[in-house]
């Protein structure tokens, strides 16, 4: 429980600092100059306090393009056994201990992608593990903010006036909606490259100058 | 770590199917993905390579002319890779789609580490040149005279209606002209005497002049024929009388229109089945040449075009057995005509010459000898005269030894078969590609099962059939340079059947005989034996890469022969081909001596 304080954190407050001190795009930069990183995570439960990320994956978009090249997916050593979620994920046990540890993956999150955008598909919970990670590896983290897909989508069906029911939001059902291909379910990388697909095609749906910030208005 | 979702529609796309999952990843990693929005233009100047993953796209010249419509698994943008020089199209995205981009130094790394790669894309970029030659025909420019037959069906107003029906049903028209003193004075159609006649209660001896269209509208020879579409739609007619200096030349129908503009195959096709006469045939037959200019200048790839001109024999054939049938009465038994060679494999170029015999249900002997060999001589005769000439080695059924039963024909093969002699050995490659062309299919079915059960894994006659057939190799020599032949009055060159086409028909066959494969055309044998592992599936594939781009050049060759006024001839001088082209051969050379050194290990070890 105590584990992380043999190795004594990477310089914390330089990671954070760093991060925080690299400027996001400003609301008026029209999108097609928005570097952005998709992410989805692997979760051992819902709550970011008692429970843990076992895989991480990511897929950054420049130019409004998916950079596959630089699309990566890591597991992550978890300090409890994955139990009953491995049933949802297929992640077990003995493929965690060969995984990475927490603030590792961290601090290269950190490290290689400040200035990007965040995007993720129902972002509020990937964003509370995130922070509790960064909190437990650097005694303190960053703000994230993130796009959320979820969100645009639903704003996007609730202006034209349709009832929403829950499944309707999920990932695979909007991948249909924009006839998008499917993904396999509950692969860390699998899912944010679907994501980022669908933040493509959400765009897509407005004028090619849009900015950021009116993005984001969507993603509320 | 790869995005399983890119990796695994590379697998399912050629030419990267032939990846593993490391090279696929590999490729992947040089990828990127973009959301295309309908009506967006592609930028067709990235020097990068597009692959269609979802959507629709609209590819046109600088002319603004459709070339081609890009689907999931098309590609753009390899021609400037190829080339270096860029095309002034443009690529309209018509239905949302996602693409993935692969960067130029992926691009060329791929293809300079698989060769097959390289030929797909180097076939394809062949292709496309294909698709800018279409743009000079252009069929606003096709005039009434092009379309219009000079044939007057006529008759007097006096006459009466029944007379009209009984004339255009015997002269199979739905028209006719009628005139009056070398006028024309009206028309009628089968529509006149249906809502005119019939549903007036008429009587049928009522004349012409009653119920026909007077002062009918008028086309002149000279006129274009979107003239006529025209006219046509205006006023909601079908049938134009055609003149010629005010005289009545012929009359032009919507059908007539409908035919010109699709000049389709299936149009000549329909054509040579509704002959009843000899003349009817042969005016078909002249239209043969005009059909393969057609079919090329659509860029139809040749194996299509081959399929096409068979299926054009075919009818020819039926259609001259047809009339032999009504010349002689009923046959004295049940029979099939048989096809051998390329007829069988559906892959007749333009210079083929007949390969045919007759299978009988009774032993040649008597009233049934005697029927069969004026029937054979009739639809033999007739087909020279169509243009598709005798054959030089007397393999017809106007030669006696080729009208067997089933009995007579199971006899000789098994003698083929169980002896293999040097002659033996030169007929297999003709008789043992078989398609039955008209009458019984089953007691064709008979033979070849026969056949196919007596050549399944007979090691004796693979022996020798493999042993002749790697008698000939193709024209590469020791430091990869084309080997080039003579013959009697052409120039020099490669003779791109004897020393390529041939020489994958025969290991097709042979390895098709062996495992009892009753496939016959070529491309499919492949692929079945692909499909029933006799075959690597990537061998197969690469024969069936060098078949087409051999089948392609011989196409390309005869097509320019044939409009420079010479006879259609195999032998292609190297030197009139691209360096890409060049470079091509050699390789589709390889993959045949490549294949030819697997079939002499598999059967040609010591027995």
């Amino acid at each position: 429980m105590f584990g992380w304080f043999k190795n004594p954190p990477l310089p914390m407050n330089e990671i954070v600092r760093n991060y925080e001190n690299t400027p996001q795009p400003s609301a008026k930069t029209a999108l097609s100059e928005v570097n952005f990183l998709v992410l989805d995570l692997e979760l051992t439960g819902l709550d970011a306090k008692k429970d843990h990320i076992i895989s991480a994956g990511w897929v950054p978009i420049r130019r409004q393009e998916i950079m596959l090249g630089d699309s990566a997916h890591y597991l992550v050593k978890s300090p409890v056994g994955v139990g009953q979620s491995a049933v949802i994920h297929g992640v077990h046990d003995h493929q965690l201990k060969t995984g990475m540890e927490l603030c590792e993956l961290m601090a290269m999150l950190l490290q290689s992608y400040p200035g990007y955008v965040l995007v993720a598909h129902h972002a509020q919970m990937d964003l509370a593990f995130l922070t509790m990670a960064c909190e437990r590896c650097f005694g303190r983290s960053p703000k994230f903010k993130a796009i959320d897909t979820l969100k645009i989508e639903w704003q996007r069906l609730h202006n034209k006036g349709k009832v929403l029911t829950r499944d309707m939001l999920k990932l695979a059902s909007c991948l249909e909606r924009y006839q998008l291909p499917k993904a396999p379910q509950h692969h860390a990388l699998a899912d944010a490259f679907a994501c980022a697909q669908l933040l493509l095609s959400q765009i897509r749906q407005h004028s090619s100058s849009m900015t950021l910030g009116e993005l984001q208005s969507l993603s509320r | 770590m790869e995005v399983t979702e890119v990796t695994k529609f590379l697998a399912e796309t050629t030419p990267f199917d032939q990846l593993d999952a490391d090279q696929l990843q590999a490729l992947a990693r040089q990828m990127s993905v973009y959301y295309f929005r309908a009506g967006e233009e592609v930028n067709t100047d990235s020097n990068r390579l597009m692959i269609v993953r979802t959507g629709v796209f609209s590819l046109y010249s600088d002319q603004q002319q459709l070339l081609t419509k890009l689907q999931s698994g098309d590609f753009y943008g390899y021609q400037q890779l190829l080339t270096d020089l860029s095309d002034q199209d443009t690529l309209l995205c018509d239905e949302d789609g996602l693409v993935y981009w692969l960067t130029a130094e992926g691009f060329q790394q791929i293809r300079y580490q698989f060769k097959n790669i390289e030929l797909f894309f180097q076939r394809l970029f062949g292709r496309r040149l294909h698709q800018y030659k279409e743009q000079s025909t252009n069929r606003f420019t096709l005039k009434i005279s092009d379309v219009a037959k000079a044939r007057k069906v006529s008759i007097s107003p006096d006459a009466t209606v029944q007379q009209a029906a009984a004339q255009m049903t015997e002269q199979r028209v739905s028209s006719l002209l009628v005139e009056q003193n070398n006028k024309l004075v009206g028309i009628i159609t089968d529509r006149d005497l249906r809502s005119r006649v019939v549903a007036e209660a008429l009587p049928a001896d009522c004349p012409v002049s009653d119920v026909m269209t007077s002062k009918p509208h008028t086309i002149d020879l000279h006129a274009y024929l979107f003239e006529a579409v025209q006219l046509m739609s205006q006023h909601n007619i079908h049938h134009l009388p055609v003149l010629r200096d005010e005289h009545l030349f012929g009359m032009i129908t919507a059908t007539d229109v409908i035919r010109a503009q699709q000049d389709h195959p299936v149009y000549l096709i329909g054509e040579i089945h509704r002959q009843h006469s000899e003349e009817g045939i042969l005016q078909c037959a002249s239209q043969i040449l005009h059909l393969s200019q057609s079919l090329s200048n659509q860029q139809v790839p040749a194996h299509e075009a081959s399929h096409v001109l068979t299926t054009v024999t075919d009818a020819l054939t039926q259609s001259w057995i047809k009339l032999a049938l009504k010349r002689l009465g009923p046959a004295p038994c049940v029979f099939t005509w048989l096809g051998f060679g390329s007829q069988a494999r559906m892959e007749q170029g333009l210079n083929a010459d007949q390969d045919n015999a007759l299978l009988l249900e009774k032993e040649p002997e008597g009233e049934v000898a005697v029927y069969f060999e004026q029937l054979a001589n009739i639809v033999c005769d007739g087909l020279n005269e169509c243009g598709i000439v005798y054959c030089p080695g007397n393999i017809m059924a106007s030669n006696p030894e080729l009208r067997l039963s089933l009995k007579g024909w199971s006899k000789q093969f098994a003698r083929w078969i169980q002896t293999p002699t040097q002659e033996a050995l030169l007929k297999s490659s003709i008789f043992f590609d078989l398609r039955p062309i008209y009458g019984s299919k089953s007691l064709f079915n008979a033979l070849q099962q026969d056949i196919l059960a007596r050549t399944k894994d007979k090691a004796v006659f693979l022996y020798h059939l493999s042993h002749n057939a790697l008698k000939g190799t193709p024209p590469l020599g020791f430091f990869k340079t084309f080997t080039l032949e003579r013959d009697g009055k052409q120039k020099k060159g490669l003779d791109l059947k004897k020393r390529g086409l041939i020489l994958i028909t025969d290991m097709a066959r042979i390895y098709s005989l062996s495992k009892g494969i009753s496939a016959i055309n070529t491309r499919q044998r492949l692929i079945q034996l692909a499909q029933q592992k006799v075959m690597d599936a990537k061998d197969s594939q690469n024969l069936l890469d060098a078949f087409d781009v051999l089948a392609q050049l011989r196409w390309d060759k005869h097509q320019h022969d044939v409009s420079q006024g010479h006879e259609a001839s195999n032998l292609l001088d190297p030197a009139v081909l691209s360096g890409l082209q060049r470079h091509q051969l050699k390789d589709v050379f390889e993959v045949i001596n490549q294949a030819q050194s697997q079939m002499k290990y598999r059967f040609c070890r010591e027995l």
